[in-house]
């Protein structure tokens, strides 16, 4: 061996020495933003990643074989009549609850906490300068009683099976933990959806508190679907 | 030659690394004993050129099978749950130290040599000159 082949091999090993030591150290700073000396939480850390890549990667095959099913059932629809308008029926009952995405005019309303300093005269109790699980189900109540026909809070699509509720400084819909501020996005007609901020209503209440609220109409809103299933255990359908 | 060589493996590793896409997390621990194994290795690689019994054979079969079988046996530890890759650490990083004391004691002695002898000339011209 002369030294040209020698110093070639070591080229290419210092490459690939070099090159493993920026993924590693790319990846590392990615995924632990925070590393700490607890060798137990870090542990426990690398597990919740772990697992949540798991489900990204479970998700993206729940998705493909979504898109499978759904050509499978138009190629199957097409020759038949009486089969595509059961298909029909199918897409028209799963965006009413909640299982395409869909996209339309509406509003968004971000609810965000007060900017008012906590250690100001004007404020007699915290409690008032934060959004809470209320205050969250108030606004819908309101905006479904404008006509809203889909809602989704922070990127949670509600369904008929929707909760809101306390969770400590955070509240949580669909049993995610969601925090503020609050992005509600709702497709109906605009102008109706934007009467939410009436003097009197339940925005208005929210201003004179100091929490933040931002209306915004728009022409175009998209919302994603409901990403889990739902299961009817003890209903059942009654024939007549 | 074998400088230059190096050099731009390093540079060319460290661009390529910098935009290559992420690894999943997953394998990142393996990834890092591989590493740690391949160093191991390079820096044996080093004492063995001072000793000048470097043979490039070794040195490449040593620099991957190292990095394998350092992965093999994090893959085995975390199926029978005993953190095997932490041996794996003490005993590269251990050998790492090694190597590096060997290295800086040959070349600390190289250096002395050095001086000695340019000292030694030194005193003869003198002696010489009187």
């Amino acid at each position: 061996m002369n030294k040209t082949h020698i110093s070639i091999v070591l080229g290419i090993l210092c490459f690939i020495l070099t090159f493993g030591i920026s993924i590693q150290i790319k990846t590392v700073r990615n995924s632990n933003s925070t590393i700490s000396q607890d060798y137990e939480e870090n542990n426990l850390r690398a597990e919740v990643l772990r697992y949540k890549e798991k489900y990204d990667r479970k998700y993206e095959e729940l998705e493909r074989a979504e898109e499978e099913l759904e050509i499978e059932r138009q190629k199957a629809s097409t020759e038949d009549n009486e089969l595509k308008e059961l298909e029909e029926q199918i897409k028209k009952g799963n965006k009413l609850i909640g299982f395409t995405d869909v996209s339309g005019s509406g509003v968004t309303l971000t609810l965000s906490d007060s900017k008012i300093p906590t250690s100001s005269a004007m404020v007699s109790d915290l409690n008032e300068l934060l959004v809470h699980d209320t205050d969250v189900l108030s606004v819908i109540n309101e905006l479904k009683n404008a006509g809203a026909e889909a809602i989704s809070i922070n990127g949670q699509r509600l369904v008929s099976t929707s909760s809101i509720t306390c969770g400590g400084n955070i509240i949580t819909i669909n049993g995610e933990r969601v925090g503020a501020p609050f992005e509600i996005k709702a497709i109906g007609l605009p102008e109706q959806l934007a009467a939410l901020s009436r003097i009197g209503g339940y925005l208005s209440i929210l201003k004179d508190y100091g929490i933040g609220t931002d209306l915004k109409k728009s022409d175009y809103i998209q919302i994603s679907k409901y990403p889990k299933l739902i299961n009817f255990e003890y209903a059942k359908t009654i024939n007549k | 030659m074998v400088f230059i060589a190096i050099l731009v493996g390093c540079i060319l590793g460290a661009i390529l690394g910098i935009n290559a896409p992420m690894i999943s997390y997953t394998y990142s621990s393996y990834l890092a004993i591989a590493i740690i194994a391949a160093l191991d290795t390079v820096f044996g690689g080093i004492v063995a050129v001072s000793n000048k019994n470097f043979d490039l054979k070794i040195f490449i079969s040593g620099f991957f099978s190292n990095a394998v079988i350092a992965i093999l046996l994090t893959v085995l530890g975390q199926k029978l749950n005993v953190d095997i890759y932490l041996a794996a650490i003490v005993v590269f990083v251990w050998r790492i130290l090694n190597n590096i004391g060997i290295i800086r004691r040959y070349y600390l002695n190289k250096m002395s040599d050095k001086y000695n002898e340019i000292k030694n000339n030194k005193n003869k011209t003198k002696v010489v000159e009187k």
